[in-house]
């Protein structure tokens, strides 16, 4: 693999060698970053280069590995399978109540964490903290069988909170962090101006905390929109389930239609590659930035 | 987690002095408001996280099976529970197998994705950017997705990988090669679809952290002749401990639990060869109806999996000082 490669030509430049050692140096490592690169989108690429081939392309013992010519056939495809619409739409509706949900509960949590001190404060966090640590897989069990006692199986309302509850100790501490790098001089500079303290909350702090909450709601977008375990476990028929459901119970029941599954996927995987992009700069501030800052 | 090297101003809280240096916030006037704004987030963390946690260690108590689940009648079954996942011939192979696995993640994903942050500190801008544009699309790709083009990727007979393999003539004639016949290469092929997308967010990560240290420290070292190795062990390590501490646990549990890749490719097959602790919990609760172990094996890989991370959660729980 490349990383090996990678390896020994790694730390700047140490020693000043005769004039050629650098030009070397930099012609191997930019090598070693092309393979790199090659292996590692390749899969991306296959994903996208499957999804425009023609069916009889795809379905060839000697791989053709640029998607011409060209077609849109497996997307109609995928499109008009039975349930692909539905789901999809069912997966919009979950993200968008887990990010607004999430968001706004977390907001207010840590709006009271960071700009109070109260009796609890601390216990609330080390409990949230100790919360996360628990794995997701480890709740399914008595989180189905809750659902199933309140009447919530097979109904999107259980999938969202349920959502909501995973991502919010994460959205908690992240804009808890942010908000603390906010200084309290602008708030009490309102106040004297005669704010009340939702107007503070609502006109200064909310502005300001915005990267802050996009980074939260991006990551609260990725785990409601992703996750398959928990969907597949609460949704019981086809009309309720979200799109990870649908594309995997598609690859189960029709053995070889690789053109509408791969042309699903990457319709699925659209939002998120397109998102994650955009934000890529501050994606690991982001990332890191409730964990790393204190 | 940069609380370890960073001044840490929170340690000073016991000295009253250190108090009056903080912002004097807003008390006691509306001391209710900030439970006002707690309230909702801590309803929802309270019955959906909180409720099913003490649930979980409930039900392994209990005899939670199909009867259990049409009759509403749950019986209390003590430790029977217990005792029969713990002397199930199946428990050690899941063990090994589930620590092992995770292992095997955990260095692959911290080993390439160290050596890309060193590369990608070592490339030019353009080269950079390739490589990050690269690495974020692998990231990026949620996992549903990436399960699915890895079983085109490697599907007998039309797998793009099976016919590279064969063109190298390295290892004869794959095309026909089914992956998941075999637990260890079902593993292998598992092993390089988590590790594919876990190296970004690692290299990322550690890019950063690279990018933080004073480049003044690696002119000296550069003075003193230092060769490369050295510079890393002297001083690109010391500085990245932190960081690569806290990726390092968050390797350990993500891998720990990784459950949608195993499920979608092996189903824990072939003959249970790739079934992790993850994997037998679920099948044992929702296939064989018998929801009672499947929590009790829940249980005991919580416990194990916070006995791994012990060092980190107490870390985090004294960093509580700081709060």
């Amino acid at each position: 693999m490349s990383q090996t490669k990678a390896g020994p030509i790694k730390v700047s430049p140490t020693k000043a060698g005769p004039a050629r050692r650098p030009r070397a140096r930099r012609r191997a490592l930019n090598a070693a970053a092309v393979l790199f690169c090659v292996l590692w989108a390749f899969p991306v690429y296959w994903m996208v280069d499957t999804a425009f081939k023609p069916y009889g392309d795809i379905l060839s013992t000697t791989p053709r590995f640029l998607p011409y010519p060209f077609t849109l056939a497996n997307f109609s495809d995928a499109v008009h399978k039975s349930g692909f619409l539905t789901d999809l739409a069912n997966s919009a509706v979950v993200t968008c109540a887990v990010v607004l949900l999430s968001i706004a509960l977390a907001f207010f949590a840590a709006v009271a964490l960071s700009r109070f001190r109260f009796l609890g404060r601390r216990g609330f966090l080390i409990a949230v903290l100790v919360v996360q640590m628990v794995p997701q897989p480890a709740l399914l069990i008595p989180i189905f069988l809750s659902l199933k006692s309140a009447d919530l199986l097979n109904n999107l309302v259980g999938l969202v909170l349920t959502y909501v509850a995973m991502v919010l100790p994460f959205t908690i501490w992240t804009l808890r962090g942010f908000l603390h790098g906010i200084p309290v001089e602008l708030e009490e500079a309102a106040m004297l101006d005669g704010a009340g303290r939702m107007t503070i909350i609502r006109s200064v702090l909310l502005p300001l905390v915005m990267p802050g909450i996009i980074a939260t709601s991006v990551f609260a977008f990725i785990t409601a929109w992703n996750d398959y375990l928990f969907a597949y476990v609460l949704m019981k028929d086809q009309s309720h389930y979200t799109l990870p459901v649908w594309l995997v119970s598609f690859s189960t029941s029709t053995g070889t239609d690789y053109g509408g599954l791969i042309a699903a996927s990457t319709l699925f995987a659209l939002p998120v590659v397109v998102f994650f992009m955009l934000i890529q700069r501050r994606l690991v501030a982001g990332m890191t930035a409730g964990a790393v800052k204190d | 987690m940069a609380t370890s090297t960073a001044p840490r101003p929170g340690r000073a809280a016991a000295d009253p002095a250190a108090v009056p240096a903080r912002p004097p916030r807003r008390r006691r006037s509306g001391a209710s408001l900030p439970y006002l704004l707690l309230l909702p987030a801590t309803a929802v963390l309270a019955l959906v996280l909180g409720y099913p946690l003490v649930r979980l260690v409930l039900i392994s108590f209990q005899d939670y099976g199909l009867r259990a689940l049409f009759t509403g009648v749950v019986p209390w079954a003590g430790w029977a529970n217990y005792r029969t996942v713990l002397s199930d011939p199946e428990l050690v192979p899941v063990l090994l197998r589930t620590a092992g696995f995770c292992a095997a993640l955990v260095a692959g994903t911290l080993v390439i994705g160290m050596l890309v942050a060193l590369m990608l500190g070592a490339l030019g801008r353009r080269m950079r950017t390739a490589v990050t544009l690269c690495l974020i699309a692998a990231w990026a790709v949620p996992n549903v997705a990436s399960t699915l083009v890895w079983q085109w990727l490697f599907q007998p007979v039309y797998g793009v990988v099976n016919w590279l393999l064969t063109q190298t003539r390295l290892f004869g004639d794959l095309t026909q090669h089914d992956w998941t016949t075999s637990a260890t290469s079902a593993f292998v092929l598992v092993w390089l679809l988590v590790v594919w997308q876990s190296v970004p967010f690692v290299a990322l990560t550690l890019h950063a952290g690279l990018s933080q240290i004073p480049r003044t420290y690696y002119e000296a070292a550069a003075l003193d002749g230092a060769g490369p190795l050295t510079v890393f062990r002297v001083i690109t390590l010391p500085f990245l401990r932190p960081i690569l501490g806290l990726v390092g646990i968050l390797s350990v549990i993500w891998d720990f639990n990784v459950f949608n890749q195993i499920w979608i490719l092996t189903q824990g097959g072939p003959n249970q060869g790739t079934t992790t602790l993850g994997i037998w919990s679920f099948t044992t609760a929702f296939s064989s109806n018998s929801l009672g172990q499947g929590a009790a094996i829940a249980v005991v890989s919580v416990l194990l999996l916070l006995a791994l991370t012990a060092v980190y959660v107490r870390r985090l729980v004294r960093s509580g000082e700081d709060l």
